[in-house]
């Protein structure tokens, strides 16, 4: 292969994965932004949706098919009972502690963390399941640049989902109402918004997502384990920072970015892809430095 | 009401008691070290169950030395710490030999623990090459060595006119120590390996790896981490393009590889201690273990039943349960006839031959190679 047939590869490649950290890192980002919780159970819903797709699949694709038609109902369906379940996370977790010390939630959300996950071991024993589909590996050739249309419906599917979520929060009452809560949630109250509703649809909102991005995984990895949202969801909240933590368009552009670079830290001339991470985060480590509030970040005023 | 908890309790008591069944005094007691809870807990327990149904059928034929065997189960859980705490309450029980051992790191604190008490212990399933150094002298493998895996595979290789290789490894003690090992054999004979790769235990996506591949071509892969993360690489080389040779480290023996990778794994080798369905001389061992058990036995049933056979043979030939004598007996061990092949050892007490096979996908499940570069059969 050329170099330069590699580098377009690599791009693709980085594109990919970027979609998927994209994906989950909006939902960080979102409840970060609107109630400044880092939501640790989050890689968990990611996980938690992509057994729930893998479920509402093996039902449909008896008279749907095993290919997009029996697959895009299965990510509705999981959309729905994950949003619901970040919904009634925040109601039965979060929400009691609304004035709580910020550590004891974020202690709490590493329990629900661990919760999901344990639950998710108890019923799968451990095992990967196999998360069939009949999608093939047609797709795009450049040269030996190999482009499937699974993955570029995978990409499309990703944009199209950020698109809408940031029409509805730049564009809607209800979009307003977070980006207000976001800054003052007492003056909110005092408005007439009614903020535990707001959050709550953030939740829903957030999961929701993740969930799609569990779904996409198991369709296009075609293998689901209980442990699977554990390093995506510490890339996903990587990548949310480097984009700048609380702002949309600043998770996506940080998930591609994150993505970019782990595809072309494999390529570093003269080193093993052992040094991949090392050169990925010590990346990381300058950038924050030079940059605190990520790449589209507002520099934020610690209210006391 | 309190009485009858009360009565309820020493009913519970006197039952576990009765239930457990003390050892009788006499009884020639073999502790058998397995992981019988934790994520390790399926394949302990298909070791242990072998290991009974080898003393049953001693039992059943008279005994050994005119006593019942009886075995001791002792949980190492696949944990350093509860290792050491299981042999330590075996040695306290008096064993007269220890067959079992299941995860090496688990496995290595303890031949300290039965080093001290001169416990005889016969090593049927961990397999690394940090327990040879370690051994005091009363412990003896049974099952080969990663060295021997490094032979079958470099020897495989060059007989599939492979020149240049590409190792890939997770950075963990297991898989690094083997993909190291096959770096330093390859190198030596000559060879290149044109591509090191070192990826993350659940990272699901291997594209930038495999896109990496393609540009470097070498002839073979060879992936020395375990079969869940081994069956997506599989998986992602072909659907990228890689049309050489796939080889895979003996963490991949599962049939669950063929329902992860799909038709992927068609064609795909992988190294292998002997598993009972590929020894010819175990049809009997299948069938008595399929009866006693209603399941097949599991990778290292057949050697931990060599193990309690092997054990069961030293006491014979010592004439009595000195342990002394015992260990004198195994390290004469010589040409024993185990089911899963001959057992003699070397000076460093491990098992004198390499009991490696080659496996190759076809059909979706593992079959036995024997085409050029496979080991010579036992």
């Amino acid at each position: 292969m050329p170099l330069y047939e590699v580098l377009l590869q690599q791009f693709a490649n980085g594109l990919i994965l970027g979609s998927f950290y994209a994906l989950v890192a909006l939902g960080y980002s979102m409840v970060y932004g609107v109630i400044k919780l880092l939501n640790f159970a989050h890689g968990d819903l990611y996980m938690t949706g992509a057994f729930a797709g893998f479920g509402a699949l093996s039902l449909f694709s008896g008279w749907l098919g095993g290919g997009w038609g029996g697959i895009v109902p299965a990510i509705l369906f999981s959309m729905v009972a994950v949003g619901a379940l970040g919904v009634i996370i925040d109601r039965v977790a979060y929400r009691p502690l609304r004035q709580a010390p910020k550590l004891s939630v974020l202690i709490t959300a590493l329990a629900v963390s661990m919760l999901l996950e344990n639950v998710a071991l108890a019923f799968t024993g451990g095992q990967y399941t196999a998360f069939t589909t009949n999608l093939g590996f047609a797709g795009v050739d450049l040269g030996m640049v190999h482009v499937t249309y699974t993955q570029m419906v995978l990409v499309g599917a990703s944009v199209v989902l950020m698109v809408v979520l940031e029409l509805f929060v730049s564009g809607t009452m209800h979009g307003k109402a977070m980006r207000a809560i976001a800054i003052d949630q007492d003056a909110c109250r005092l408005m007439g918004i009614d903020v535990d509703r707001t959050i709550a649809l953030t939740f829903l909102i957030g999961s929701a997502l993740a969930a799609a991005a569990g779904v996409l995984a198991g369709v296009y990895y075609g293998s689901i384990n209980f442990f699977m949202g554990f390093l995506i969801g510490l890339k996903a909240f990587t990548a949310a920072v480097i984009g700048g933590i609380g702002s949309i368009p600043g998770a996506m552009l940080g998930g591609i970015l994150l993505g970019l670079l782990e595809a072309f830290g494999t390529q570093i001339p003269g080193v093993g892809s052992e040094w991949k991470d090392v050169f990925v985060f010590a990346f990381l480590i300058l950038f924050l430095v030079f940059r605190p509030t990520g790449l589209l970040g507002r520099p934020e005023v610690e209210r006391m | 009401m309190k009485r009858r908890t009360i009565l309820a309790i020493a009913g519970l008591f006197a039952f576990g008691l009765g239930g457990a069944g003390p050892a009788h005094a006499a009884d020639i007691k073999i502790g058998a070290q397995v992981p019988t809870s934790g994520s390790e807990a399926p394949y302990g327990i298909d070791m242990l169950n072998a290991i009974r149904m080898a003393a049953d059928q001693i039992n059943a034929k008279g005994g050994l030395l005119g006593e019942k065997i009886s075995i001791l189960p002792g949980d190492s859980a696949c944990d350093p710490q509860a290792a050491v705490n299981a042999a330590s309450k075996l040695v306290s029980e008096n064993i007269t030999g220890v067959v079992g051992g299941y995860c090496s790191g688990a496995t290595l604190p303890t031949l300290k623990v039965y080093g001290d008490a001169h416990v005889p212990f016969v090593i049927t399933a961990s397999n690394s090459t940090e327990l040879i150094g370690a051994n005091p002298g009363n412990a003896f493998m049974i099952n080969s060595t990663g060295f021997d895996q490094v032979k079958t595979a470099v020897a495989l290789f060059k007989a599939k006119g492979i020149k240049t290789l590409s190792i890939i490894n997770e950075g963990d003690a297991y898989s690094a120590n083997l993909a190291q090992l096959t770096r330093k054999a390859w190198e030596k004979m000559g060879n290149k390996v044109v591509d090191y790769e070192v990826v993350s235990k659940g990272q699901q996506d291997f594209s930038p790896v495999v896109t990496r591949i393609r540009e470097r071509h070498p002839d073979a892969v060879f992936w020395t981490a375990y079969y869940a993360d081994g069956a997506l690489l599989i998986k992602q080389l072909r659907q990228g393009g890689y049309t050489g040779m796939i080889a895979l480290g003996d963490g991949n023996n599962s049939p669950k590889l063929f329902q992860l990778a799909g038709a992927a794994a068609e064609g795909v080798y992988c190294f292998s201690n002997p598993t009972a369905n590929f020894l010819p001389a175990a049809k009997t061992f299948i069938a008595d273990y399929q009866k006693q058990f209603h399941q097949p036995p599991g990778p290292y049933s057949a050697l931990s039943y060599d193990g309690m056979m092997l054990m069961a043979h030293a006491i014979k030939v010592a004439g009595s349960t000195d342990k002394m004598k015992i260990i004198a007996a195994l390290k004469a061990t010589h040409a024993f006839p185990g089911i899963a092949g001959p057992i003699s050892f070397t000076k460093e007490n491990t098992l004198a031959r390499s009991n490696f096979v080659v496996l190759l996908g076809k059909g979706g499940q593992w079959t036995l190679y024997t085409g050029p570069g496979a080991p010579a059969a036992p």
